[in-house]
């Protein structure tokens, strides 16, 4: 006998079978003598099975039993509490972390945007180099203005003269 | 509070409450009531009896934490046994994966000696006395690899579905019914046999 038949045969014993298919294995088993032996096998073990399970008996005292037992508990408890205690500690830590990260930042950015104790800023025009000193200390600002055109430039009145114009990027503060 | 006397005289559904609240002494009750079946369960998987006492403890102990979830759809020794089950299948898995792949496991899943047995006419258990067929009941039991008792365990004493057997075991329900149907066939030998030994 295929052995998809054999489950289906013990199949419709645990009533795991729609109707149908109970009724259709039904009349097979009835036809079929090795099919009957196998259903009448397999119905009288789970006959016998379901009603003889053998009552086993804790092998130690209640108290002795319930020691273990509450030992564990009370140690589980245990550390949960410390966790919890734990948790508060951190409930306040994320918080207080927060605000110093916030506060690094805050002085960050108004060290960045605070006027510094001087300040030198130089600006180049074609022909013209304007550099401003500041002293905040001393209350004084000094702007010079001087001719960046080169004097080769000026030379070039000259004709003919060879003409060397410097990168105005690579102007420099003096 | 109540005392341990009261304790015991008061109802299942009143002790879960207060165990519940957080009352050791009424969980104690309850362990005290239940231990022996929550035992048998993890000692009729497992069929060691230090391992059944670790897993059924663990199981107490576990019930305990997950306390404020039990909501009494079903009544709490079932629920109990749940646990207990679920930790016998993880122990079980556990021992599994530390087994080597053997001819022998191979074989608990292809059916091996019990695909070519003949099928039992005779009735193995008849004219026996309940202890004796009990006794019988186990000792076959005990003869059975690990898969093919979990299965009829969960079947034929927990009275789970194949569908539910299959989710608790990871397996599909093809593997459950071809487990089951090995296991009872295995089972009907083993007690023709123990009635040959008995008779001779």
């Amino acid at each position: 006998m295929k052995h998809d038949f054999e489950v289906k045969i013990q199949a419709r014993l645990d009533g795991e079978l729609s109707e149908q298919e109970a009724r259709r294995m039904d009349e097979w088993i009835a036809r079929d003598a090795e099919a009957g032996a196998l259903a009448a096998e397999l119905g009288r073990l789970k006959g016998v099975l379901s009603r003889n399970e053998t009552a086993a008996a804790v092998p130690e005292s209640r108290e002795f039993y319930w020691s273990k037992i509450q030992r564990e508990i009370q140690r589980m408890d245990r550390s949960v509490v410390a966790a919890r205690g734990g948790w508060s500690w951190r409930r306040w830590a994320k918080p207080l972390a927060g605000l110093a990260a916030l506060g690094c930042v805050l002085a960050i950015v108004r060290w960045e945007t605070s006027p510094p104790a001087f300040d030198e800023i130089s600006a180049t025009g074609e022909g013209m180099e304007a550099i401003t000193f500041h002293d905040q200390s001393a209350g004084m600002t000094v702007v010079w203005l001087q001719d960046s055109t080169p004097q080769v430039k000026k030379a070039s009145d000259a004709p003919a003269a060879p003409i060397s114009i410097p990168d105005p990027g690579e102007s420099e503060v003096e | 509070m109540s005392t341990d006397h009261e304790k015991s005289a008061l109802a299942e559904p009143d002790l879960v409450g207060l165990a519940q609240q957080g009352e050791l002494t009424a969980f104690e009750e309850l362990v005290a009531r239940h231990r022996d079946k929550i035992y048998a369960r993890a000692y009729s998987m497992m069929r060691n009896e230090d391992e059944a006492l670790d897993l059924s403890q663990d199981a107490w102990v576990k019930g305990w934490q997950r306390l404020k979830q039990f909501q009494g759809d079903s009544s709490f020794v079932t629920w109990m046994t749940r646990i207990v089950i679920n930790l016998c299948l993880d122990q079980l898995r556990k021992q599994k994966r530390q087994r080597a792949e053997s001819i022998e496991a191979m074989e608990e899943e292809s059916g091996g000696v019990e695909r070519h047995m003949p099928v039992i006419v005779a009735n193995p258990t008849e004219g026996l006395e309940r202890a004796e067929l009990r006794a019988r009941i186990d000792r076959a039991l005990g003869q059975l690899s690990n898969e093919h008792r979990t299965v009829l365990v969960l079947h034929e004493f927990e009275e789970l579905e194949y569908k539910e057997i299959a989710r608790r075991m990871k397996c599909s329900i093809g593997t459950v019914m071809s487990r089951l149907f090995y296991a009872r066939r295995r089972m009907a030998s083993l007690l023709a046999g123990l009635k040959r030994e008995n008779s001779e």
